[in-house]
This record gives structure tokens, sequence and C-alpha cells, in this order.
């Protein structure tokens, strides 16, 4: 079943088509890999599934019901989450209110949103991400893996059905990379949650997604599994150029 | 699993202060209070009322406001107004002071857009047109000429408990606030508002909520004062001073703790006794210093300062850890 369709999601910012005309639909379940060279367009396309940015044209649907044009605080209740690159914790809050205040409005049916469901939903999320031991410690104590699983667990604690991770695994040692992947696999295996990945280590990328995506200036260039589209041409071109400009370079 | 977080609020604390709320309100039956020092006492709730309420906003959401003297005078007007022209209850004109103030801090809804210093100098505009407007206003604030209204002996008395009642409400509303899951989203907002929107919260409805509230609850106050004073001008009511006294307070006692503004409404209003009639041009630079003290050495200032010396003394009497 198919949990997200994009058709024809635009967003222009003055004359700059950010993003083009992107068709794209995310299966229940499935792991899919954003990837593209630097200002291909994967945060713009993060943002506007987020509801942080309003498209320029085109829409977005979530299980059938139309999100886009939605505030970011609706999409999430929608069932829509984003982590960002940057980790942007809540600073003046625990770990554990991090996560709380994140789990308030989560909705699952049959439960009712309150503090109390909250406070188990948080513990549990934090259990799974394998912070439940920092519960008590402020966000600047831990390391930046640390705060990317923090990241990650604020975004499960809203019951997604959705999860956008832009960049989650960039920038943390190899070890940690390997334990991040394992964790994404198990946000959809275990938590039923689709996931649509954008990441610049692309052994992380092609080992982890179903399918991969490819934007290159805004447009989509490519899509398949990982290996058709690290044999697609156009996808090479568009990472190292062409053989005339690698011409042109040399 | 060790899911332990601690109570929303301590029952020791609730105990204490509970008690502290009774002490209180028993002192001048007790004690035979001088009519100034009863008075004073009064004065000092009605601040820490208005400290508290302003914290909400300033504290827990973290847009400093310059301009909550445009509530205060406005729920002292209107409560003046009322119970002159429609001669209704005092508690009921109190009231209505509320609500318009509560009702005019709806109309902030485009200030709250702006984050940071760029808010906090459009409270500065809205605060003085606010003060040009109502001086203006003859047939509704008296103009320069301010506002009389009936001096009454008994409710003057009486007022002490209605202050203290009210502190004490708004004292405890901030305390659940701070500890409730509202009060996480406000201080999650405070931290990053779009971090915020990204885990479901919507910034402005809370920050429209909690303008309400505190400018109703300043307002208010406001209305109190009016009835303490019963002599009130649109100068002094709106004027600028009174709402860096709301920030002054805040700042000195603590901002976005919980109870910290209490403190800095006694600090505020002890200076302003000891040092306003003797030396009238010494308070402000006092309060200037106090400021860039706490600015440096204490952020959550005295607040801050009583939690340091309580960590220090603990595990003295507990034995360690």
């Amino acid at each position: 079943m198919t949990r997200l369709v994009i058709r024809g999601l635009t967003k222009r910012f003055g004359g700059l088509a950010a993003l083009d005309g992107v068709d794209l639909a995310l299966r229940e379940g499935e792991i899919l890999g954003v990837i593209g060279p630097n200002g291909a367009g994967k945060t713009t396309l993060f943002s506007l599934i987020a509801g942080s940015l309003r498209p320029s044209s085109g829409e977005i649907l979530l299980d059938g019901r139309r999100v886009s044009g939605l505030p970011a605080h609706r999409c999430v209740r929608a069932g829509i989450v984003r982590t960002h690159q940057i980790v942007r914790p809540f600073g003046n809050l625990t770990v554990f209110e991090n996560v709380l205040v994140a789990a308030i409005h989560a909705r699952r049916p049959g439960a009712r949103p309150g503090a109390g469901h909250a406070r188990d939903r948080a513990g549990e999320v934090l259990e799974f991400v394998g912070l439940a031991d920092r519960m008590t410690q402020f966000p600047g104590t831990l390391t930046l893996a640390g705060r990317k699983r923090l990241e990650l667990a604020r975004a499960l604690a809203t019951a997604p059905r959705v999860v956008l991770l832009d960049e989650v695994i960039a920038g943390v040692n190899p070890t940690e990379a390997l334990a991040f992947a394992q964790l994404i696999r198990r946000v959809r295996d275990e938590r039923g949650v689709s996931v649509m990945m954008t990441e610049h280590v692309m052994p992380a990328v092609m080992s982890l997604s179903d399918r991969v995506f490819v934007l290159d200036h805004g447009k989509q260039i490519a899509e398949g599994t990982p290996a058709e589209v690290v044999a697609n041409p156009q996808v090479v071109a568009a990472y190292l150029g062409t053989e005339a400009e690698q011409a042109v370079a040399s | 699993m060790s899911l332990r977080p601690p109570p929303v609020i301590p029952r020791t604390a609730g105990i204490v202060f509970a008690a502290a709320c009774v002490a209180l309100g028993v002192v001048p039956v007790v004690l035979d209070l001088s009519a100034y020092a009863h008075n004073q006492l009064t004065f000092l709730f009605i601040t820490i009322a208005g400290a508290l309420a302003w914290n909400w906003m300033g504290g827990f959401v973290g847009q400093i406001s310059f301009g909550h003297a445009a509530m205060f005078g406005i729920g002292a007007f209107v409560a003046g107004r009322v119970s002159l022209n429609l001669h209704l209850p005092v508690p009921l004109s109190w009231l209505a002071g509320a609500v318009v103030a509560g009702v005019f801090a709806i109309g902030a809804h485009p200030l709250l857009k702006l984050r940071g210093p760029y808010f906090s100098i459009a409270t500065i505009g809205v605060g003085e047109a606010a003060r040009v407007v109502f001086t203006y206003w003859e047939g509704f604030t008296g103009g320069s000429s301010g506002l009389s209204l009936p001096i009454d002996g008994d409710l003057k008395y009486q007022l002490y408990w209605w202050a203290l009642g009210f502190a004490a409400l708004v004292a405890a509303a901030s305390v659940v606030i701070r500890r409730s899951s509202f009060g996480l989203k406000l201080l999650a907002i405070k931290a990053d508002a779009d971090a915020a929107a990204d885990v479901g919260i919507s910034a402005p409805f809370y920050q429209d909520l909690v303008f309400v509230l505190s400018g109703a609850v300043v307002g208010l106050s406001g209305a109190l004062y009016a009835s303490f004073q019963s002599f009130i001008e649109p100068a002094d009511m709106f004027g600028f001073d009174r709402s860096i006294g709301f920030v002054l307070t805040a700042v000195i006692g603590g901002v976005g703790t919980a109870l910290g503004p209490v403190l800095g409404a006694i600090v505020f209003v002890v200076v302003k006794l000891y040092l306003l009639d003797s030396h009238p041009e010494l308070h402000l630079g006092l309060y200037g210093m106090l400021l860039i003290l706490v600015i440096l050495f204490e952020p959550l200032g005295l607040a801050g300062l009583f939690r340091r010396v309580v960590r220090r003394l603990r595990p003295a009497r507990g034995g360690g850890s």
C-alpha cells in the first residue's frame, strides 16, 4: 500500500525552482533513500513534506489525505515528522523532557493523548533508541551521536507514520554509523514506520534503502533499486560530471 | 523499567506554600500591623502577581515584553470606569478590567510573529502608543488629570486579603504551568519555535494563549492597584517605568523560574520603600546595578542563588550523595 504520494511538487524561490515537478511514492514499511549532489533540493523536498515550507504547486497525500499546505505542527499530527541535519534539541529541557514534549500530541488509535500516556511513550522511545540511561541529563552533555539519537527519539515519540531523516548518519564515527543504520532498520521493522532518508554516506543509503530516488537541480533523474541507480549513467553524470566536462576540467 | 520522574509538585513544597499563605492571612489580625505596613504588604502582593504573570510570557515562552504597562493600565481604567459609571460591585469591576486587558492582548497576535529583540522593540511601541492614546482619551481616563475613585477605608483594609489570595493563586498557577506538560511546551517554544513545530507544537497558538492569560492577570493586578490607590492617571499607569518594572522584578528574581519573580517583587518593593522616600534619584540606579549583577553572575536571579545555596547545604545534611 502506498503511504505517501507526491504529485508535481514544485517550489520556487523567486525565479529559481529548487524543486521542479517531483513525483514520488513512498510505500508502507519502505525505506526510501533520496540522494543527489549538494543543492539538488533534498532538504527542500523534506521541508515541503514536513510543512516547514509551502509548495508553489503540486500536492502531497498521506494515506489519501491531502497534507500539502498544512503548517508543520499539523503535519506532525497527521503523521509526518522530520529530523534535522543539524540537530536541534531543546537545550533547556532534559533528555526525557525533550521526548516527553514530543509525545504529548502523539495519537494512536485507541489510546487517548494524556500526560501519563505520554510519559510511558517517552520512556519506551528512549529505551528504543538506547538513551534510557541518559534521561535526566541535558542534551548538551550528549555526544553528537547521542544528540542524533535524541533527535530520532523525539521524532518517533510523535507516533509518526512517515519519518523523514535528513542526514542522520553523517558526522558520526563508523561504529556509530553502523549502529545507526541498524536502528533505522528497526524503526521500519519494529515500529512499522515508513522511512525517507537523505544521506551523504553512500554505503549507508545503498545498503539500507529498498529504493533510491535521485534528485539533481530540483528534478528527478532516476528511481529504482540501489543497484539500478548506481548503474544509471545519468546518476553517474550528476555526481561525477560527464566525460566531456571531465575533459574540459582536466 | 526505572521510570520514576519526580512528582509534578513535591508534597512538602505544597504544605510550606499553604502554610505561608495562611500565616500571611492571619498576620494583620495577630500582629496588629500599622496601616502603613498593612498597605505596603497589599502593594507587595499586587506587585508579586503582576511580576509572576509577566514571567509566563517573558520567562516561560521567552518573549520579553516591554509593554505590559498597557494591560496594567487598561485593567485599572476599565475597572475604575465600570465601578464609577455602572455602579457594579468592585470585585466585578476588577474582573471586567482583567477581561478587557486579556482581549487587548489578543491584539498582540501580529507582534508574536516577531521573536527575540524584534518582539521586545515592538512591545515598546505598543506600550507607548497605548500611553498616548489613553492620555488623550480624556472622556475615558480623565486625561492628564486622571481618575479619582471613591475612597473606601474598609475596601482598602480588605484589599489585603483580596491581593493575598490573588497573588497566591497566580503563584500556584505559575508552579502548575511550569511543571505541567503545558509548561513543557512553552519551554520547548522558548528553546526553538521551529523545532517545536516539528514535534507538533503550534508556537503561534501557545504564544497567543499565554499572552492573553498574562495580559488578563496583569490587567487584574492593575485593577486592584486602582482600588488600592483610589487615584490613577494615564501617564503613571501606562508609563514606560511600569513596563520596565515588570521586567526588572522578573529578571532580578529569576526569569523562567516558577517563583523567582516573588523574590524579585519583594526586593523591588523594599527598595522602593526605603530608597524612594529618602533618595528618589537613587533607586533606578540601584535597579540598574542589580540588573548588571544578575546578568553577569546569576542569570537565574535570586531564585538561582537560592537553588545554589540549597544545593550547597543539602549534602551536608543528607550525609553524602
